[in-house]
């Protein structure tokens, strides 16, 4: 932190930062859709499935982002709830083809909308892998998930194609609004 | 600061951690700064003094404070302000709780997303400190394999280290997953990462050591690095790696000391590898000539570390002779008097440790010697003087004695537990100066000290007192007045205990039992004990004192301690009765009872009157009824067996210093090891009517080294009996024995009887067990050659865990052995006389034998160690060692035979040719036929 940043992140010549988790469960494309959204340049060429979590940055809609894309694994879902706290936005991606586990990914919504750490936090659902034939579409994941039950936070379902990166910028653009509301300074 | 922890410093390739240092400096500087401006540094600030910039730091705050690792708009340099705290905190001592430490962990791991290199340290070093549980600790492994790939060096060498830490906590099989990584940065082009990798690796080669030994070719490479640490590294974990392979350990050891290292401390890690391979060859056959000439050449190495080292693994060398001494003594001369005392430390403390052993080698040194007597340093002082003790003459004593006294109080307890070694080797070499000896100790034991302190000088009286006869009566005189003024507990009850055996022995028995009757009046319960057993002993063994020891007893009945009560309530009727009826108790004799270890472990005891109690019957309950369980067997075994090795193992540690070898009785410390495991054969109860040990030899390998089993046996020789005990060991990974014993051919040798033979039940893989065979002798001291051979039934084991195969029925096999001598030296016990010379006289020419022989030895030193173990007499007055270069050499010997009868014999010895030794044997003994015997013997 040099002198000069410091002085453009007073005179707001810098981007605002947003801390952004990302979950859902495993193999449903979360780190698919970040490295979309990273620059080309640091985009990974080939994906292993996260052990733990890994951050990434990009930036997008005037903010840089800051990307917790925790592993889906049932193993470290429980971990998940370290990082709820102070978190400006969270995206919940869902395979919408994988509809035996669409419960299992429900439950871990209801465990996360019952944490006291997320208040207020606007949640971006999103359908992934609606390129494949079997996907549901947004609105019988609504129903399977029960999304409209929540009514104390902003939440919005977009479906996505994180192999082409369709549907991703109109739903980040909804997330980065919210964001941008809720920054407190 | 992480790299100068675990490395040692190396001139060369610092920049790395330097700049981390002044970067990590910097942080404590700012937290500093942060936690006086809020107040934070507690108390006034005061220009004068200087305050730990954390004084006073609160937990709670600081818990409060790990809010900011949250804050999505993140400050890196808050953060490792908080950090430092966290470490600081964590560095005093002050414990966090379970999700306390949970929730720092997972705020550190956020601040991963920042991208400040002082911050990302930081993150590495707390986090090895706040042992996450392994459920939470995988949650980074992803981000710590991405950086372990980053293209900064500062993050791959930390990541490495932080990665291999969590693996070996928590889940040695994820090393498969980054095993790829780890392999590429042991050859890491950069010297941190490289070592990194290598210190890291030899942590992981101890949970998982598979994976880590396929790595030799990197690590090979490594050590072939221009970086000096690099190649330190890469050499301690190349020889961790082939630690198990003899062979490949000489391997690497010859082919280094062809292609020299650069790094110093590379060069003292090999000149470690290489004395212990020369170690492990043992002194009895030829010594390696590469080797000895490597070890010889570092002394000529332009770092003094090196030098230093060198010459110590010389003078440590087995059975060293006085020629491969010199050079190596040469160098320690000049260190002696270098201007850095930590030279003329180290070089004064090696030639302390082997001036008892080789005082010839050491006497040139002792003009510079005498130079550090009066060093500042007084460590220094210390060794030299106890040095010169050691080697000088008789005449020297004194003045040196005096030396010393003027500055004792000045140095630490170690040291002085140093000088009352040196006196106890002092009283040994020269036993007519016991009488200064033991006035010096007592003047110590009165000073103030600590208990080790203490104990040495303790010990060493007791020592004196079972050695030199003559010194018996004032020292129990100084340990009496001692006790009247002790306040360890320990020393207390062990100076009751050998009051009470050695007391009754003396001209006034009765002086003691004022000092010992005070005990009960004035000490804590423990010792009042201890003062009640004692004075019993007093009564058992003397008729005369008996009734008033009773009276003494009687006013112990009213104690308010349990103990001391029973104690005392025992003993008044025992004493009692033994004046009508010398009765006995539970089948022991009032003065075993007293005197003696109870013939049965008390568990065994317990067991036994328990279930007496519960069905009682009409015959008295007797000791030689208790029955031991194959369970209770197995215990005592095995915690005999840990006794001795913890021993063995502080023995080696103390490299002899503590236990001061005579010349020419190189058995001592193996005897002492040997021990234990004897206490614990008097608690066999079939081999409870043997009566108390007279002798144990050394082990004797029966087996080569490295064969499938191997086998060693221990001679214990009782009055009438002669208990053989076989350690064995079973190095077949496939293999489970059962019912192992050796089968012994006595034909050929007349007057042995076996009598009770307890095979060892079971024998696994690498689990060392013992058999036993108890022969009665029907003649006094057989000798010869026992033919043996291991009888046992085999069983395939798995190769994993070593059990055995239930579908393996197993099939008997038996395995040849080296013959058992049996020798006059087993009959022998090393019995210190004080004066040889009045002894010798005194004796008279009544009983005395001589004999010539010729024997093949190609110079004295090793005659006379041959001669000293054959017939395991002590070497008295220090005629051990003969002159350098010396043709004719005189030694004196002294022993007690198995009747008890002293055994005087002097040893006349010339050098005929360059393989015959002409020996002249005169012994005298009160008895002409063991002088017969012994002398006889050596033929
Ligand atoms: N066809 C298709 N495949 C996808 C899509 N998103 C992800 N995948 C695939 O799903 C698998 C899991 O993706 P990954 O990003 O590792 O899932 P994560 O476990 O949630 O991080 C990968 O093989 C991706 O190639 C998508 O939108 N369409
Ligand atoms: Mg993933």
């Amino acid at each position: 932190m040099g002198l000069f940043s410091g002085l453009f992140g007073k005179l707001g010549v810098s981007k605002k930062k947003v801390k952004v988790l990302c979950v859902g469960l495993d193999n449903s494309g979360k780190s698919s859709i970040i490295n979309q959204l990273k620059p080309k340049k640091t985009a990974a060429t080939e994906l292993v499935p996260t052990v733990g979590f890994a951050v990434e940055e990009f930036a997008k809609n005037n903010l840089n982002f800051t990307v917790f894309d925790m592993s889906g694994q049932g193993r470290y879902r429980s971990l998940w709830e370290h990082y709820y706290k102070d978190v400006t936005g969270i995206m919940f991606v869902v395979d919408s083809t994988d509809k035996i586990r669409m419960c299992v990914a429900k439950d871990e919504l209801d465990t996360l909308l019952a944490h006291a750490d997320v208040r207020n936090v606007p949640i971006l659902f999103l359908a992934n892998k609606m390129d494949l034939p079997l996907a549901m579409t947004p609105v019988d994941c609504v129903a399977v998930m029960e999304l409209d039950r929540i009514t104390d936070k902003p939440w919005h379902i977009s479906a996505t194609n994180a192999m082409t990166g369709d549907g991703l910028d109109e739903a980040l653009t909804w997330l980065a609004d919210q964001m941008s509301r809720s920054i407190r300074y | 600061m992480q790299g100068g922890q675990a490395l040692p410093p190396v001139e060369a390739q610092q920049s790395d951690w330097q700049t981390q240092g002044s970067q990590w400096l910097s942080g404590v500087k700012d937290a500093a700064m942060s936690t006086l401006a809020t107040g934070g540094g507690g108390g006034k600030k005061d220009e004068d003094e200087v305050y730990s910039p954390f004084l006073g730091l609160e937990k709670s705050q600081v818990l409060q404070e790990c809010r900011v690792f949250n804050d999505p708009q993140l400050n890196p340099r808050l953060c490792a302000q908080l950090i430092t705290k966290i470490l600081y905190m964590l560095g005093q001592g002050e414990q966090l709780s379970r999700s306390e430490s949970t929730s720092i962990f997972f705020g550190v791991t956020k601040l991963f997303q920042a991208k400040d290199d002082h911050l990302r340290r930081m993150i590495y070093l707390v986090m090895k400190e706040l042992n996450p549980s392994a459920e939470e600790v995988i949650i980074v492994t992803a981000t710590l394999t991405k950086d372990m790939n980053s293209k900064q060096d500062l993050y791959r060498a930390n990541a490495i280290r932080v990665l291999c830490k969590i693996i070996s906590m928590t889940d040695p099989t994820m090393l498969g997953q980054i095993e790829r990584h780890l392999k590429q940065a042991l050859v890491d082009k950069n010297a941190f990462v490289a070592a990194s990798a290598l210190v890291s690796s030899i942590q992981l080669i101890r949970v998982n050591a598979e994976v880590v030994k396929r790595w030799v070719n990197e690590v090979q490479t490594a050590l072939q690095s221009d970086n000096q640490t690099v190649q330190y590294h890469a050499l301690a974990l190349l020889h961790m790696i082939k630690k198990q392979d003899r062979l490949a350990v000489n391997k690497i050891v010859s082919s280094l000391t062809r292609t020299p290292i650069k790094s110093p401390l590379a060069q003292c890690l090999l000149i470690r590898f290489v004395k212990k391979v020369m170690d492990e060859e043992g002194g009895g056959g030829e010594r390696d000539r590469t080797l000895l000439e490597f070890l010889e050449g570092t002394l000529r190495h332009k770092s003094d570390v090196v030098i230093y080292e060198g010459a110590n693994a010389l003078c440590g060398l087995p059975n060293v002779s006085q020629r491969e001494l010199s050079p190596a003594i040469t160098v320690l001369q000049l260190f002696l008097c270098s201007n850095k005392p930590t030279l003329r430390f180290a070089a004064a403390r090696t030639l302390n440790r082997i001036a008892m052993l080789h005082p010839a080698a050491v006497t040139p040194c002792n003009m510079d010697l005498e130079g550090l007597i009066n060093d500042a340093n007084r460590s220094i002082a210390t060794l030299a003087i106890t040095t010169l003790l050691k080697t000088g003459s008789e005449a020297g004593v004194e003045r040196l004695m005096k030396q010393i006294t003027t500055f004792m109080s000045e140095i630490a307890d170690e040291f002085k537990v140093i000088v009352v070694d040196a006196i106890r080797s002092m009283c040994i070499k020269f036993p007519q100066k016991h009488r200064l000896l033991m006035t010096f100790l007592s003047n110590m034991l009165r000073e103030e000290g600590g208990f080790t302190y203490k104990k040495a000088i303790v010990d060493t009286i007791l020592e004196l007192i079972a050695q030199i006869p003559d010194a018996k009566e004032a020292g129990l005189m100084n340990l009496c007045e001692f006790i009247e003024d002790c306040e360890f507990t320990p020393l207390s009850t062990a100076i009751l205990a050998v009051l009470g055996t050695e007391g009754p022995a003396t001209a006034e028995p009765s002086s003691y039992i004022r000092f010992i009757y005070n005990r009960v009046v004035l000490e804590n319960a423990t010792v009042r004990a201890s003062a009640v057993s004692a004075l019993a002993k007093f009564g058992v063994q003397l008729p005369q004192l008996r009734s008033s020891i009773v009276t003494l007893l009687l006013r112990c009945l009213h104690d308010n301690d349990d103990e001391v009560r029973d104690r005392a309530t025992l003993y008044c009727s025992m004493l009692q009765k033994m004046e009508v009826s010398p009765d006995d108790v539970f089948g022991i004799g009032p003065a075993q009872l007293c005197l003696q270890p109870l013939p049965v472990p008390l568990l065994a005891l317990e067991h036994a009157v328990a279930q007496y109690l519960a069905q009682p019957s009409d015959e008295p309950f007797s000791v030689f009824n208790v029955t031991m369980s194959a369970e209770m067997l197995a215990a005592e075994r095995k915690a005999a067996h840990e006794q001795s090795a913890a021993r063995r193992k502080a023995e080696n540690h103390d490299g002899g210093s503590r236990h001061q070898m005579m010349p020419g009785t190189p058995g001592k410390a193996a005897a002492k090891a040997v021990d234990a495991s004897v206490d614990y054969l008097a608690k066999i109860p079939q081999f409870a009517h043997v009566g108390p040990r007279f002798s144990s030899s050394k082990p004797a390998a029966l087996t080569d080294p490295e064969t499938e089993y191997s086998c060693a046996c221990i001679k214990h020789v009782y009055a009438r009996h002669t208990i053989l005990a076989f350690e064995l060991r079973n190095t077949i990974d496939d293999q489970y024995l059962q019912d192992v014993r050796v089968a012994l051919d006595l034909a050929g040798t007349a007057g042995l009887e076996v009598e009770v033979e307890l095979p060892c039940p079971a024998l696994p893989f690498g689990v060392a067990g013992q058999a036993f065979i108890l022969l009665r002798r029907t003649e006094a001291a057989p000798t010869g050659s026992l033919g043996c051979t291991l009888r046992f039934r085999v069983r395939e084991a798995h190769a994993e865990t070593h059990e055995p195969l239930d579908s393996s029925a197993g099939y008997e096999d038996e395995y040849a052995l080296e013959e058992l001598e049996l020798a006059a030296a087993d009959y022998m016990k090393r019995l210190m006389v004080a004066d040889f010379r009045a002894g010798w006289e005194g004796m008279g020419n009544g009983g005395e034998v001589i004999e010539t022989f010729s024997l093949t030895y190609s110079g004295l030193p090793e005659a006379i160690r041959a001669i000293v173990d054959f017939l395991g007499m002590e070497v008295c007055e220090g005629t051990g060692t003969p002159q350098d270069g010396a043709r004719t050499h005189t030694v004196l010997l002294s022993g007690a035979f198995l009747s008890g009868a002293q055994v005087l014999a002097i040893v006349n010895l010339r050098t005929e040719s360059a393989k015959q030794v002409g020996m002249r044997l005169s012994v005298r003994s009160a008895d002409k036929e063991i002088s017969q015997f012994v002398a006889s013997c050596v033929a």
